[in-house]
């Protein structure tokens, strides 16, 4: 237990003097290995690890599920949603924000990831919403929190790896975040509300709405489309969750010649960001696997699990100090790293407890749960200062905007998280009700 | 975090011209495509034609490794891998500049560290002629490329950045 | 001395909680204590990278399939992977521990490690969902997922088409229809929730194939231990562990019946079926046997393997 701590502290100190964190995993995961192994066998371990990793097929949907969705970026589908959601709240005062959060929402149904939707979203709506005279702030928080939906709202490449982490069934974990994602999208709406009322400088009254044009149409029936096409597919029984990503990719490429927004620049773009994000993803996922393999070693899982069972807590209470844990480790940590390093510990703590609800009674059923409110704790991770990488994100696309507009405006959406996650909490039933 | 813009257009970044950048590019966008195609050949196949594509799954584990390393050095290249520079701010121009050298060298050490692993392995395979169960391709080949791929991205890191564009 | 032992299968597997376990459990008991075996919740690496953990010391005891890749390593190992071997895992553990582990000279195969055990399993069935295959001519067009290529030359060969996946994608392919059956054990329709899905199962006397495990520890960790505390282990090992996980196969077999019952069609495969597989795995048995060169016969290995377990070929 202390050395896993001491290496999570030295974690920590590489990564806050610039050591990119896939490799600070590596280094001190595999330096801790050797120390308590020997050399010879880290090595062998590292190796695995690297080698393997690339070979897992279920991580094929990386590549696949982000190429989806640049090739639909590429085409111009991201502006279509943004100008049909602007119909709905257009001359509502904080409308554009609302639109934000409305069209990353649509759009989170064909990304599989949240970094994703965000740097879309906010080449689309951030000019929009610079032009009428947003605050900055209000205009970044929309699109970094309504981003964090693409890992909720399915296709969802982080509900993937937990459904590989743990072995659970990751076409009922898609279905599964819906219900939450629509919550979710409701409670940001609320916010933008709120945060109007509370200070209307934030947003001007803009009073007329932009013009609907076919090509916006269009766009909206791509994606209901697109979505269509994979749950279809999914449930349907034509292909698996895994294949979908491959089926969702060409199908992606299929509209985008039928719509004809994709030009040829856009679609080298689209391939060329996909390759460098993928092994960007991978590189994580190596360095996560090898630092993981080194903390199993230590026995920090164990000792957990015997230390919650030492305390006689409830089934409640343990929950809830693990969402605080994550809580405080989303601050620090990157995302899908939190998730990596995370779940395979935590998962057999919960997978043993409890919950004494009729609706819980099957353990797939805890597990399906759990998945869902880690996703919810990694989306609030991805906003929460000091390392949100939503907000990271925002700032690489619009580098006059400082970090702290960014997290200021960043603010109410994640006070309306926390009630989402306190409902998902408290509710089981929307995260279970599509499945069972 | 410096990950790059998703919308940077080819040939706005100098090493984004380099012909290796451009060649392990093109490489890289033909093994999506060949994902992709792998994908529909067998969904479609199994259906349309009642064919299924029995070396799918071992053909797209394949490809996906080689995509993965093969766009490695680009990544490293773009400077693409997550980083926090948060606590930058507290410190000169030139500390910053000197931590970003070390942070670079010390990637690149476990970027060769990697490279060396794999030879490793790949020299294993090789010996005991390592082959997929189903296509019964080779796959000391792809322990190399591997290999390969994580001493190139280690020098990218150790270069200076005008060399790594030339 | 804590020795570390990666486990890949689910830790609630039969064989994790009735085999390995309490044979950590034993070696214990036996060494007074002075030996511990230390079960990791999560594996140090990927399925088949564990033959090798162990040989390098990533963890100090691993088990596996030898079928897990293709190579050239294992390839006496294959003597257990045929067709027609035993319907009983204890038998089939003990004759697979005795000719493999003896005759065929399994520790040179398995060089930096030392041999705690050498298993096969229950006997391999043909599920489907299509249809009752009752003649050759069944078996056409049938989409079969099949363990590894020796089962797939012999689907190939009756005129079925054989297909690779993982086994936990045998649900998602087999409820979706993308395959019509699969080469598998009693244990593994309901350990992978196929039953559903399936409804007839062909057995063919002696299995229609099985797979072969290594239960292995790190050589210089095994050096290292005392003579006294390596006597120890040796008892439990090698036949012992064979009757030990192969009683556990046994009864997560016949757990599996239970639990099916009448859900699905068992049926004895036709003699002309059994026939025609007869002649397809004589063929690749010898392709097998000419292929590990001086100083191993096969063939007579095989014979051996078939007096042990009981089936008589003719
Ligand atoms: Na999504
Ligand atoms: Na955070």
């Amino acid at each position: 237990m202390t050395i896993s701590l001491i290496a999570f502290a030295i974690l920590l100190a590489m990564v806050f003097v610039r050591i990119p964190i896939a490799f600070a995993m590596a280094i001190v995961g595999g330096v801790g290995f050797a120390i308590l192994r020997g050399w010879a066998p880290a090595g062998a371990m590292v190796g695995n690890a690297v080698f393997e990793t690339g070979l897992n097929y279920s991580l094929s949907v990386v590549p696949l599920f982000i190429f989806m969705g640049n090739v639909l970026a590429g085409s111009g589908i991201a502006q279509g949603l943004f100008s049909a959601a602007d119909r709905v709240f257009g001359r509502m005062r904080g409308g554009l924000a609302m639109a934000t959060v409305l069209s990353c929402g649509g759009f989170s149904a064909v990304c599989g990831s949240s970094l994703a939707t965000a740097a879309t979203m906010s080449k689309v709506a951030m000019p929009s919403m610079r032009r009428f005279g947003y605050s900055d702030s209000l205009a970044t928080g929309s699109i970094a929190a309504g981003g964090t939906l693409g890992i909720l709202i399915p296709p969802s490449v982080v509900l993937i790896i937990f459904g590989l982490l743990t072995e659970a069934d990751i076409g009922k974990l898609f279905l599964a975040g819906i219900i939450p994602g629509i919550v979710g999208i409701i409670g940001y709406l609320v916010a933008v509300m709120v945060a109007v009322r509370l200070k209307p400088e934030l947003a001007p009254k803009v009073g007329e709405v932009m013009p609907m044009t076919r090509q916006d149409a269009i766009s909206v029936a791509a994606v209901l489309a697109l979505f269509a096409f994979i749950m279809i597919g999914i449930y349907g029984g034509l292909f698996t969750p895994i294949e979908a990503a491959g089926m969702g990719a060409f199908a992606a490429l299929i509209i985008a010649g039928l719509t004809g927004g994709l030009t040829r620049p856009a679609l080298w773009a689209a391939f060329l960001d996909s390759a460098t994000a993928s092994a960007m993803i991978f590189a994580i996922i190596i360095g996560a696997e090898i630092f993981s393999n080194f903390v199993t070693f230590a026995g920090l899982p164990d000792s957990l699990s015997q230390i919650v069972e030492g305390l006689g807590l409830s089934a409640w209470t343990v929950l809830l100090l693990i969402v605080l844990i994550y809580l405080v480790l989303g601050c620090f940590l990157e995302s899908l790293s939190m998730i990596l390093l995370t779940v395979p510990v935590f998962y057999p703590v919960i997978s043993n407890l409890d919950f004494g609800l009729a609706v819980l009674a099957d353990p797939d059923a805890v597990l399906i749960w759990f998945a869902i409110i880690v996703v919810v704790v990694t989306e609030i991770s991805l906003i929460t200062p000091p390392i949100g990488m939503n907000v990271f994100v925002l700032r690489s696309v619009l580098p006059d905007v400082t970090l702290g507009t960014i997290f200021r405006g960043v603010f109410v959406f994640w006070v309306a998280d926390i009630f989402r996650l306190a409902l998902i909490i408290g509710v089981p039933a929307l995260s279970l009700w599509l499945v069972t | 975090m410096s990950a790059p813009a998703p919308d940077m257009i080819p040939g706005r970044v100098p090493h984004r011209q380099a012909r290796w950048y451009r060649a392990l590019a093109v490489v890289a966008a033909l093994l999506i495509a060949l994902m992709i195609g792998v994908t529909c050949i067998d969904v479609f196949g199994r259906y349309l034609l009642n064919r299924p594509f029995g070396g799918a799954y071992e053909l797209t584990q394949m490809l996906l490794a080689a995509l993965v390393f093969v766009a490695l050095p680009l990544t490293t290249a773009d400077g693409g891998h997550v980083e926090v520079d948060l606590a930058l701010h507290m410190f000169s121009r030139r500390v910053q500049v000197l931590m970003g050298r070390l942070a670079g060298l010390v990637s690149a050490a476990a970027l060769a560290y990697f490279a060396w692993r794999l030879a490793v392995i790949g020299l294993d395979q090789w010996h005991e002629g390592t082959r997929s169960a189903s296509l019964m391709l080779p796959m000391a080949p792809l322990a190399f490329l591997a290999a390969i791929s994580c001493a190139v991205s280690s020098l990218i890191l150790i270069l200076p950045r005008d060399e790594v564009a030339a | 001395e804590e020795l570390i032992m990666s486990s890949w299968l689910p830790p609630k597997h039969p064989i994790v909680v009735n085999a390995f376990k309490p044979w950590a459990e034993a070696v214990e008991k036996a060494t007074d204590g002075r030996v511990t075996v230390r079960i990791m919740g999560k594996p140090l690496g990927s399925p088949p990278a564990h033959f090798d953990m162990a040989r390098d010391g990533v963890a100090d005891i691993t088990y596996g399939l030898h079928s897990f890749t293709e190579d050239d390593r294992f390839n006496r190992a294959r003597l257990g992977q045929f067709s027609f071997l035993g319907d009983d895992a204890i038998a089939n553990s003990k004759a697979y521990w005795k000719i493999y582990g003896g005759t065929l000279n399994a520790a040179e195969e398995h060089k930096g490690t030392h041999l705690l055990g050498l298993f096969m399993h229950g006997p391999g069935l043909l599920h489907n969902n299509k249809r009752k295959i009752e003649t050759v001519a069944d078996m056409k067009g049938l989409k079969i997922r099949v363990p590894g290529g020796y089962v797939a030359d012999l689907v190939g060969a009756l005129g079925a088409t054989p297909l690779f996946m993982s086994s936990p994608e045998v649900y998602e392919k087999l409820s979706r229809g993308v395959i019509d059956g699969v080469a598998f054990t009693y244990e593994a329709m309901t350990a992978f929730n196929l039953v559903d899905d399936i409804k007839y199962s062909m057995t063919v006397p002696g299995g229609i194939y099985n797979t072969t495990w290594f239960f292995v520890i790190n050589e210089a960790k095994w050096n290292a231990l005392s003579d006294e505390d390596r006597a120890a282990i040796e008892a439990l090992s090698g036949e012992a562990f064979a009757e030990r996980v192969g009683q556990a196969w046994n009864d997560a077999d016949s757990a599996a019946k239970a639990e099916i019952g009448d859900k699905v069609d068992f049926y004895q495969a036709s003699p002309e079926i059994v026939a025609a597989l007869k002649a397809k795995a004589g063929e690749l048995e010898q392709k097998w046997s000419d292929s590990l060169g001086q100083g191993y016969d096969g063939a007579a290995a095989l014979a051996e393997f078939r007096k042990e377990t009981g089936v008589n070929l003719e």
